[in-house]
């Protein structure tokens, strides 16, 4: 048996590797995408099972921003919410025979936690500008600034690795599961393992949502001094 | 355990991808109708509030209305009520003329009635005299009777005055008699009137059953009563009913 921790490309576009968790995410984008497509193309006043589905997830996603930030959620919304969608898709994408969920391999968890990085920049700086956003890492005093400096990233990191870990980890036992027991066997630990990949989902959007109103919230009282 | 930097770079890119994709194609719309709706839901409650506050309005004002109706109609009832009373007192007042109008109208005739009563009463009374006194004289002697009254003829001649009995002398007489008289008593009687007056004058006898008995004298201005109607219309008018035997002709 191959570690789960080692993918091998699926093939090579030149020099360069076209790895099984990039495939499966374009499968989830196109199917996300489509169906957003399709979903939003008659929206009506009155609305279908499915679009007040849709509207459900909009309106959640929108009540949490609001809670956690206290601010407009449309900002936020696409990031954040994209973010919940696309690793509560992944996640499940295990249920799928065969497929190996993005989030199970370490590149797609360290690229979603570098893109919460850059968020955090990107909005701490917009909203306070680059000065107010460095000044933000002085906080309380200078003195921490390595520390806050650390911090950013470990905080990164620490959402990469406990993606990472959560989703391996199932993957990892239903296959040793599998391989040792009876076909229906692993289905109660799949039933867990869907409950995880929510929990996860949840968990990492609303760790990023909380990460950027912290620096975007940190760069506030600079523009005030200002 | 490898780490493929082409990979996380293709899922960065990939996942910016997406986000954008579903901005444009999920968030951005749906986010956007559920405003709509909000906004349009708004909308709905602020005219919902503000035909509320018309329908309120006008509540009030059909209020105003309905109480300026009330007050109109109890002013209307009470200037009809004053009407009424008007004209229940003036037909009370007809009312009341027409009713003393009609007591004195029947009082009237009442009066009249009794009257009447009373007439046809003494009628009857006088008929009824007259048959007892006429049946009375046909009890008694024709004879006694014409020398009882010829008798009182000469003494009530005699008792005239001298100018009375010679204006009687010269005057035409008519000697009326209830019954008729026949040539010898014509004659008895002249003899006596001749006799009271002095001289004999020329007598024109006439009969009269109404005298019920006696002998009268009438002359052109002059009448001597002396029968038993005079008698008996004197009698009435001592007990005050004068028209209980009136004057024969």
């Amino acid at each position: 048996m191959d570690s789960p921790l080692q993918s091998l490309p699926l093939f090579m576009v030149g020099p360069v590797p076209i790895m099984p968790a990039v495939v499966v995410t374009w499968a989830i984008m196109a199917a996300l995408v489509l169906g957003a497509a399709l979903l939003t193309r008659r929206l009506t006043m009155v609305p279908s099972k499915a679009q007040g589905l849709a509207e459900l997830l909009v309106d959640t996603v929108d009540s949490q921003i609001r809670d956690v930030t206290g601010a407009a959620p449309a900002p936020y919304r696409a990031f954040i919410g994209t973010l919940f969608v696309f690793i509560l898709s992944a996640n499940w994408s295990s249920l799928i025979p065969g497929v190996t969920p993005p989030t199970g391999t370490m590149e797609t968890p360290a690229a979603l936690a570098a893109l919460v990085f850059l968020s955090i920049i990107g909005f701490g700086v917009r909203e306070g500008g680059v000065r107010g956003f460095l000044r933000g890492f002085a906080l309380p005093n200078p003195a921490m600034i390595p520390l806050n400096i650390l911090e950013s990233v470990t905080r990164s990191f620490s959402m990469f690795v406990r993606l990472f870990g959560n989703v391996m980890s199932g993957v990892f036992v239903i296959a040793i599961v599998g391989s040792l027991a009876a076909l229906l066997v692993p289905i109660p630990l799949m039933a867990l393992d869907l409950l995880t990949g929510a929990v996860q989902a949840y968990i990492f959007a609303v760790l990023s949502m909380v990460f950027i109103t912290s620096a975007v919230e940190k760069g506030e009282p600079q523009l005030k001094e200002a | 355990m490898s780490f493929d930097l082409w990979t996380l770079g293709f899922q960065a890119v990939n996942v910016l991808v997406l986000v954008w994709l579903l901005h444009r194609f999920f968030w951005t719309p749906i986010a956007g109708l559920i405003a709509d709706r909000q906004a349009k839901a708004s909308t709905l409650l602020d005219e919902a509030a503000a035909e509320r506050a018309e329908a309120n309005a006008a509540l009030s004002e059909i209020e105003a209305t309905r109480t300026g109706l009330a007050e109109e109609r109890n002013a209307m009832l009470a200037a009809a009520r004053k009407d009424a009373e008007c004209v229940r007192d003036a037909l009370l007042e007809a009312a009341k003329a027409e009713v003393e109008t009609l007591n004195d109208t029947a009082k009237a005739a009442r009066v009249r009635a009794a009257e009447a009563l009373k007439a046809k009463a003494i009628a009857d009374a006088r008929g009824l005299a007259l048959s007892i006194a006429g049946k009375l004289v046909a009890r008694l002697d024709a004879t006694a009777t014409e020398a009882a009254f010829l008798g009182w003829l000469r003494q009530g001649i005699a008792g005239l005055s001298e100018v009375d009995r010679k204006a009687l002398a010269i005057s035409d007489l008519e000697v009326v008699s209830a019954a008729e008289a026949d040539p010898a008593a014509q004659d008895r009687i002249a003899a006596a009137i001749a006799s009271a007056l002095g001289t004999p004058v020329p007598l024109i006898f006439r009969t009269d059953p109404a005298l019920i008995a006696g002998l009268e004298l009438h002359g052109s201005h002059f009448t001597m009563r002396n029968s038993w109607r005079a008698d008996l219309a004197r009698i009435a008018g001592a007990l005050g009913d004068k028209d209980a035997l009136p004057d024969g002709p």
